[in-house]
């Protein structure tokens, strides 16, 4: 989204600050941890955090947390985003393949992916696997939906010219196909992203040997706030930086489309 | 009926037939049973109704469709498939949204492989030559309906085609578009000399624009050719010049085909060049 | 008749292609025999489902209408596994519409009254953004800390999720209002509380369907969960519960009965939002004429 930066948006970000200031006034501060405090405390547990020795978790902080579930978000969207697109394009052109899968992927749709969170505990164990399956199936049912919907809508006289041109098949898949629906699909691929962040985060609450998640989950225990405020910001500006780095990319790459200028999201 | 084959045609066309399943599983003949041929180097419109076969006719031809029943031959081989051969610009736009203008003229080569300093070569030719070289560089987006058409028209000539195929594509445009544009076109088209001139179909329900484009006429109706005109009329064709009396008489005839007008007068029978068949 | 058919075609083709994924399931738990404890197969079969796991369903219901607890000594039975279930399935759907409504209407109110001016929607814009990117299922722990890990929690945690996608949704919305049909009506001489009344409000209707079947799955996701993560009833703690004993059986039933509400919630608000959608182009047209 090539949208004009909003000089006023800086005055709500700082509003935002000073109602959250504000409201410390009137919360305990063990419930409503102060701005400030939450920054400090940042700044502390970033390489290590001391109260997870408590725990027996090995020296860790919230870096390596925070590299940890990075790494899995971004394996599971490049996982998903691959499968869910191929899918997605393959249907939209093959109307038999697309009866068998729809009626799968349209279910999978429907429902919270988080419900097969507690099978893939088991089946996989607290590592790496499940919180990526899960996140991985998550992405690629959203751009599973993109981009066929995307594959489908697209003007069959593109491929047709390029036909009447002289283009092989496989050049017309790559220069007209991908090419023509790349801007709906990055789309769908901003969407996933912005979900997965939460989705691999309830994964490692529920079982996982590191990351911003099992930070959480430890720091719950123990009612800390402040650590739960700082671990959360860095997971939110985690997910803010990577969204608004997509979404450069999402202008830069589909610099060509309407929808691009206009902003579509 | 129309003229039949001989051996100095490039696009032979014998009992051609195509039928389409309609969804409700109605059998619709578009194209029933049509013989043609069309020489080398002539600008011949196809002229009808909406729903007379003349879109069918012209997929046909590109291969992006295939008879039911029939032959049809281009260059002497039987049309399986699109080929860069046969240039097709389309009554959509169709110019890639995705690619730069100049890459959108270059396509068609650069999927024949032809070197990048070649095919840029050639492009800007072409561009130069439709009067777009100052937006090479801008995206499809920018420009407006009658600049994508001379795109589209750049692409197809920048390709080296030596059939061009244009199904009905300035319906769209404005008047004065429109009129530049056929231009435009002559002028990509007669430039060539007439021994080595591209050979023309073009669809259209415009009769003053196949007036003023045409070599020759077809006229088609309900999956037929109904009419053969031959126009000879000097180029290149002025305003005065569609008000000849045998200009004239054509295009009562080719309103009469139409149904907008009912022959009276000296223009009693639908009168083409040879042979005629109401 | 004809479109009948094909729609009957269609479906067909859903439902076998559904037996197929059963089948599977079934064919998986014949070659993967894998136990998670000794007992516990790893894929349940269907004749495992259907013959202990619908019983031991029973152990989840905590005793009342004469129907005594397999807690209190009693034996396993269908109607305590039946009224287990039923219960445990109230309480989900009562935290997930409470929330829906309270997080609907709040946030709708609150985008409304932001939309008012530009200016308060150009101050908010960024905010909202960035409340919107933050991740919503990690703040489960922090809402249970703040309003307790029982009803209250799960609602104000569901409330709030579906709050910020409302109230993103209506001030978006208001932004593409064509402005034609405000200047429309202000040459016909409407107040500006007029003109929020009767152009602005009908005309965000259309554009709010989306929202309503995003915050749709949000909540049912939001619920989930904060189930899993401390709750003492609903269908979510009932899964995690079985979770910690490997009984990947009763997950597995309890699992299926979820996604069955949260699919027939879907057809419904589609539907329904299809229906009420009929006649708001419509309305919207005669209020931007009059």
């Amino acid at each position: 989204m090539a949208q004009r930066f909003d000089v006023l948006g800086l005055i709500g970000l700082v509003l935002l600050v000073a109602v959250w200031q504000l409201l410390t006034f009137a919360i305990p501060l063990i419930a409503l941890p102060h701005p400030a405090h939450v920054a400090e405390r940042i700044g502390e547990d970033f390489i290590v955090a001391d109260y997870l020795l408590f725990y027996g978790l090995p020296e860790t902080g919230l870096l390596d947390s925070m590299i940890y579930t990075t790494q899995n978000v971004l394996i599971a969207v490049a996982l998903g985003a691959t499968v869910g697109t191929v899918c997605g394009l393959v249907t939209a052109r093959f109307d038999l393949i697309r009866a068998v899968i729809d009626p799968v992927l349209l279910v999978l749709g429907t429902i919270p992916i988080l419900v097969l969170a507690p099978f893939f505990l088991i089946w996989f164990g607290t590592g790496r696997t499940s919180a990526v399956l899960l996140v991985a199936i998550y992405v690629a049912v959203i751009l599973y939906i993109y981009a066929q919907r995307a594959a489908s809508t697209l003007n069959p006289v593109y491929e047709d010219a390029a036909y009447t041109l002289g283009a092989s098949r496989r050049r017309v898949v790559w220069d007209v196909l991908i090419k023509g629906t790349v801007p709906q699909i990055l789309g769908g691929i901003r969407i996933a992203l912005a979900g997965a962040w939460g989705l691999e985060a309830i994964a490692e609450l529920l079982g996982a040997q590191q990351g911003i998640g099992k930070i959480v989950q430890v720091l719950a225990g123990s009612t800390d706030m402040e650590g739960i405020f700082a671990a959360l910001l860095v997971l939110g500006i985690l997910a803010v930086v990577f969204d608004a780095f997509t979404a450069r990319f999402f202008s830069y790459v589909s610099a060509w489309s309407v929808e691009a200028r206009t902003g579509g999201g | 009926m129309a003229r039949a084959a001989d051996g100095r045609d490039v696009i032979v066309a014998s009992n051609l037939s195509r039928t389409f399943r309609r969804a409700d599983r109605q059998m619709v003949t578009a194209l029933d049973d049509v013989t043609f041929g069309i020489d080398r180097g002539q600008f011949v419109c196809l002229v009808g109704p909406s729903g007379c076969g003349k879109s069918t006719l012209l997929k046909l031809i590109a291969g992006l469709m295939l008879p039911s029943s029939g032959a049809l031959e281009v260059e002497g081989e039987s049309v399986t498939q699109p080929g860069p051969e046969r240039g097709m610009v389309f009554q959509q736009d169709s110019v890639f949204p995705w690619l730069r203008v100049i890459d959108n003229v270059e396509y068609g080569l650069k999927c024949r492989g032809v070197g990048r300093a070649e095919r840029r070569k050639s492009a800007e030719f072409y561009l130069e030559r439709v009067g777009l070289s100052h937006v090479a560089r801008a995206w499809p987006r920018e420009l407006s309906g009658g600049m994508l058409k001379r795109v589209a028209v750049a692409t197809v000539f920048a390709n080296g085609a030596n059939v061009l195929l244009l199904d009905e594509p300035f319906g769209a445009v404005d008047y004065v578009t429109k009129r530049n544009l056929h231009d435009v076109l002559l002028a990509l088209w007669t430039e060539a000399g007439s021994t080595e001139r591209r050979t023309v179909v073009f669809v259209t329900h415009d009769v003053d624009e196949a007036l003023i484009l045409a070599d020759r006429i077809l006229v088609m109706h309900s999956g037929r050719i109904v009419d053969d005109l031959a126009v000879t009329a000097p180029r290149p064709r002025t305003t005065d010049g569609l008000m000849e009396p045998t200009m004239v008489r054509h295009k009562h005839v080719l309103l009469a085909h139409l149904g907008l007008e009912n022959l009276q007068g000296d223009a009693k029978a639908p009168t083409g060049g040879e042979g005629t068949e109401p | 008749m004809k479109w009948l058919i094909a729609q009957f075609r269609r479906r067909l083709v859903s439902i076998l292609m559904l037996l197929a994924m059963a089948g599977i399931w079934q064919i998986l738990s014949t070659i993967y025999t894998a136990e998670a404890v000794p007992g516990e197969p790893m894929v349940p079969g269907w004749q495992i489902v259907f013959s202990r796991t619908l019983l031991s369903l029973s152990d989840y219901w905590q005793g009342g209408l004469g129907v005594p607890s397999v807690a209190e000594g009693a034996p396993q039975s269908y109607l305590a596994a039946l009224l287990s279930i039923l219960d445990h399935s109230v309480d989900t759907i009562v935290r997930l519409y409470v929330g829906l409504l309270i997080g609907g209407l709040v946030g709708s109110l609150l985008g409304m009254a932001v939309s008012w001016s530009p200016w308060t929607r150009r101050i908010v814009d960024l905010p909202v953004q960035l409340l919107r990117t933050l991740p919503l299922l990690a703040m489960v722990p922090m809402f249970q800390l703040w309003f307790g890990i029982d009803f209250v929690g799960k609602i104000a945690f569901v409330g709030y999720g579906v709050g910020v996608i409302f109230f993103a949704g209506v001030v978006n919305a208001v932004k593409n209002v064509p402005q034609i049909y405000i200047d429309n009506a202000r040459t016909l001489g409407a107040s500006r509380l007029q003109i929020y009344r009767t152009v602005v409000m009908p005309a965000i209707f259309p554009e709010m369907r989306g929202t309503i079947l995003l915050s749709l799955g949000i909540g049912w996701a939001a619920v989930l969960g904060a189930e899993y993560l401390g709750a003492q009833s609903g269908l979510g703690y009932v899964i995690i519960y079985s979770e910690q004993f490997a009984y990947l059986d009763r997950m597995f039933v309890v699992a299926l009965i979820f996604v069955f509400y949260a699919s027939i919630s879907y057809a419904i608000f589609d539907r329904l939002s299809r229906r009420l959608l009929q006649w708001t182009p419509q309305a919207g047209r005669v209020v931007a004429h009059g």
